[in-house]
């Protein structure tokens, strides 16, 4: 049967009554009821049964009947009460109608509330149900106080009151004292509180203080304590005023907080957002607020700033051999000594300035921390720029000292570029670059010295700029085109392939690859550019199939920061696949040197282009200084002869020795070699006596445009219409017994 | 099922909240709840008569005795004689024995008319 009642969902489904009378009549009657309106009930026939009953399963509420023999109602409940556990639970009183000294004494015992019996059962039904429900909102008031002290102490929060004119009403809630360091047990009066505040600020809060209940205003301030056991905390402290009936001030009631983590966590990010986190020195970002008020101050004052650039001479190399560690380190010890260069100082912040007066700017003299191994040094006022030069003498002067680091000395030095405002610029932006500018001068002039901006130094530095931005959109304007020269077998006296060679067509002018692919390298650019000759010279081996049944491969040079990509092979999948020309059409060559450099880098890329039958060719052979025995395991199956060797063939007697060598490692290792840079018959006539019948230079052809290099084939080759076509034909059986 | 009328002594009102409470009689509620008045008064009245042979009548003991049989003889509807059992109550906690045998008889009287109507009952 369904319990009557309203709001059950807040309650048990079934609340459990424990039922005590001693009359067996109503003790009947009120169970079959009250079970019948949905209540599991516990009969007890007596006070000291119901005892019993509590312990061995808790009811959520007792009904009692007042009077029964022996142990009444009022001694039951009043033991009840006293049983841990019991203490709230709702103990209902049955009493007689006109029993008023029962009802006292029910309260007394500690009954929650009365009841006159009744048959009207509904009656004892809705008393029940209303008990349980505000059982119920109480305990969940005690454990939301219980949960607020809780958050409280966790947020190191508590409360505090103070009532005007009456003694020791300033009091401190137990979570409270615990932010002071005190128990809950313990009493912090006023002065108390007072005495852990240091002298100064102690006074400045007493001002404070005096003023706020003056004007009855609110009081929100932060407090710096020494507790008793010398730690400092910094408490967040909010009052509010209380009114009394008349509207005046009776008192403040109010929070206080222990906010020193939060403190020196501002403190920190302060740190961070201003200094460089490795040297402690101004970053960047400081470095720009200082020089735009010394600037402004500058302008003010009618004075000159002088900025000083200080990069570092070949830093990269001791954090390549030393580590970065040891790097880390070297920049510490640079910090500290750029520092003793000038009047520096730390601490200036927003705010700060305006306290100082017209020496103010002094303040903002310091040596910061750009990025890298770049410093700074800002000289807020100087009268002209020999004095911007001495302290970059000075700061060369500090580094002469070698410096310990990784277990070794080093001797470091430093390239100083220096701007003066306001004669070399009207901005940090304008400064910062010119003194870049005279930095580089000093670099490129052999560096350990310091330079000051002058217009004629930008002239290079600008034609540069003009250069790079030019070049980032010569791809877009389809200005860089792939030349091909050819390569050759002289024995059969034909092009077994060519090598697709950069060239920007600038205008009417055709910038040489020298020119801008250093550019590209240092930019970055070079990836953009690299992507598109491969896909260029995709679409040419297609077309030259079509158009002559060219069925070679067109090698393209790679820079190896491109072997280093993940998705070189799928993209040159893309490449050959757009055009339907096969792998072998790319061939791909590496320099020597590249190669080297970043070898671990560069293999795995090797061995993966190797699979899908792209060939690799390593340039400039014979250039680099490493050991051969990488050759004999790496994927690749050409090398090319430098032309420096292929130069001096025939004049000194040691190139033909290198070249004699590189072509018997070449056979011994099964590659294929190809000599380049071949411009006139006897270099070709030594290179084929010597056993290298593959060939490319001006004695063939240079690099030409594609359809010149189709008319050069139509002319020349086919007609077999040269001077080294009918040379080759001579020496051939010079040949026949090597190969 | 029709009840039986209920005898003079008897509330209706009172005898059809008690049916409701086990409207089909699966429980057996009617007959356990006479059944324990039946036990409880035999008991009671025992009492009653040791505390009245008494050279002084014991008070608490019948003011225990009335005060239970006015509780559950209004629960079963028996009106007139809770009222008794009342008065006798109230005798007995203010310690006057003035007229307290003839309510006493004449409460004897009325358990027996009581019995006799429960009995119709079942």
């Amino acid at each position: 049967m369904l319990p009557t009642g309203q709001d059950l969902d807040d309650l048990p489904p079934q609340p459990r009554v424990l039922l005590v009378d001693d009359d067996e009549v109503n003790l009947l009657l009120t169970a079959a009821a009250l079970r019948e309106r949905g209540f599991e009930v516990t009969e007890a026939p007596s006070g000291s049964d119901a005892l019993a009953q509590l312990s061995l399963r808790a009811p959520d509420v007792v009904v009692l009947d007042a009077l029964m023999p022996e142990l009444d109602g009022f001694e039951t409940c009043a033991l009840l009460r006293a049983t841990p556990g019991f203490e709230s639970l709702p103990v209902l009183m049955l009493t007689g109608l006109d029993d008023e000294a029962s009802i006292n004494r029910a309260y007394q015992a500690g009954a929650t509330d009365f009841f006159v019996k009744s048959p009207q059962w509904s009656l004892l039904d809705g008393r029940l149900r209303y008990l349980l429900r505000s059982s119920r909102t109480r305990n969940e008031l005690e454990r939301s106080k219980a949960k607020l002290a809780r958050a409280q102490d966790l947020a190191r929060m508590g409360s505090f009151e103070w009532w005007r004119g009456v003694a020791g009403s300033f009091l401190i809630s137990a979570e409270g004292l615990r932010v002071f360091g005190r128990g809950p047990q313990d009493r912090l009066d006023f002065l108390s509180v007072m005495r852990m505040v240091p002298g100064d600020d102690r006074h400045v809060f007493l001002r404070l203080l005096r003023d706020v209940v003056a004007h009855t205003s609110v009081l929100i301030t932060d407090l710096p304590l020494t507790l008793p056991d010398g730690r400092q905390r910094v408490v967040h402290i909010e009052a509010e005023p209380e009114f009394n009936e008349q509207g005046g001030v009776n008192g403040y009631t109010g929070i206080l907080q222990d906010v020193t983590d939060r403190r020196q966590a501002e403190d920190r990010i302060r740190q961070l957002a201003h200094f460089d986190a490795l040297t402690g020195l101004p970053n960047r970002r400081q470095l720009i607020w200082r020089v735009e008020r010394a600037i402004e101050s500058a302008r003010r004052g009618g004075h000159e700033v002088g900025l000083l650039l200080i990069d570092l001479d070949r830093f990269k190399v001791i954090n390549d051999t030393l580590g970065h560690a040891a790097g880390d380190e070297l920049l510490i010890e640079v910090g500290r000594r750029l520092r003793g260069c000038v009047r520096h100082s730390d601490q200036i912040m927003e705010g700060v300035l305006e306290g100082l007066g017209n020496r103010s700017h002094r303040g903002l003299e310091a040596v910061g921390r750009l990025g890298g191994d770049e410093f700074v040094a800002l000289l807020p006022e100087v009268a002209d720029e020999r004095d911007a030069e001495r302290v970059a003498q000075r700061v060369l002067d500090a580094l002469r000292e070698p410096i310990f680091v990784g277990g070794q000395e080093c001797f470091v030095t430093a390239s100083v570029g220096i701007a003066i405002y306001p004669r070399d610029g009207q901005s940090m932006a304008d400064l910062l670059r010119n003194s870049d500018v005279a930095m580089y001068a000093v670099k490129s002039q052999g560096r350990n010295a310091s330079a000051v901006y002058s217009p004629q130094l930008a002239g290079h530095g600008k034609q540069k700029l003009e250069l790079e931005s030019a070049l980032h959109k010569a791809l877009e304007r389809n200005e860089i085109v792939l030349h091909y020269q050819p390569k050759i077998d002289v024995r059969a006296a034909r092009m077994v392939g060519a090598e697709a060679l950069m060239r920007w067509q600038r205008g009417n002018v055709l910038v040489p690859p020298a020119d801008f692919i250093p550019l590209a390298e240092e930019t970055g650019l070079i990836v953009p550019l690299s992507e598109w000759a491969l896909k260029e010279a995709a679409r040419q081996a297609k077309l030259w199939s079509l158009q002559f049944g060219f069925a070679d491969s067109i090698a393209v040079n790679l820079p190896s920061r491109l072997f280093e990509r993940t998705d070189l092979v799928e993209h040159i999948h893309q490449c050959v696949s757009a055009y339907g020309v096969p792998h072998r059409s790319i061939q791909l060559e590496i320099t020597e040197n590249n190669l080297m450099k970043d070898l671990q880098n560069v293999i795995p890329s090797l061995h993966r282009l190797n699979e899908v039958g792209v060939e690799i060719s390593i340039d400039d052979f014979g250039t680099g200084y490493s050991s051969l025995a990488y050759l004999t395991t790496l994927p690749i199956s050409e090398v090319k002869i430098d032309r420096t060797f292929v130069r001096d063939l025939g004049i000194t007697p040691q190139s033909s020795a290198v070249v004699t060598a590189i072509i018997a490692l070449a056979r011994a290792l099964g590659l294929r070699v190809i000599a380049e840079g071949v411009e006139t018959l006897r270099q070709m006539e030594v290179l084929h006596r010597l056993g290298c019948s593959l060939m490319q230079g001006f004695l063939f052809s240079k690099a030409l445009p594609p359809d010149e290099l189709e008319r050069w084939i139509a002319l020349t080759v086919l007609p077999r219409k040269a001077p080294w076509i009918t040379q080759a034909d001579g020496s051939t059986d010079l040949t026949r017994g090597q190969r | 099922m029709t009840a039986p009328l209920p005898a003079a002594q008897l509330d209706s009102e009172a005898i059809r909240r008690l049916r409701e409470l086990d409207p089909s009689g699966s429980n057996k509620l009617l007959e356990r709840v006479v059944a324990a008045f039946s036990s409880s008064v035999d008991r009671l009245l025992a009492d009653l008569a040791r505390a009245r042979a008494m050279p002084t009548p014991d008070l608490t003991v019948i003011r225990h005795v009335s005060h239970t049989l006015k509780s559950s003889s209004a629960s079963l509807g028996a009106t007139a004689l809770s009222a008794r059992c009342a008065d006798i109550e109230v005798l007995a906690r203010d310690g006057r024995t003035e007229g307290l045998d003839a309510q006493l008889d004449a409460m004897l009287d009325e358990i027996q008319q009581v019995r006799t109507a429960l009995a119709a009952l079942l």
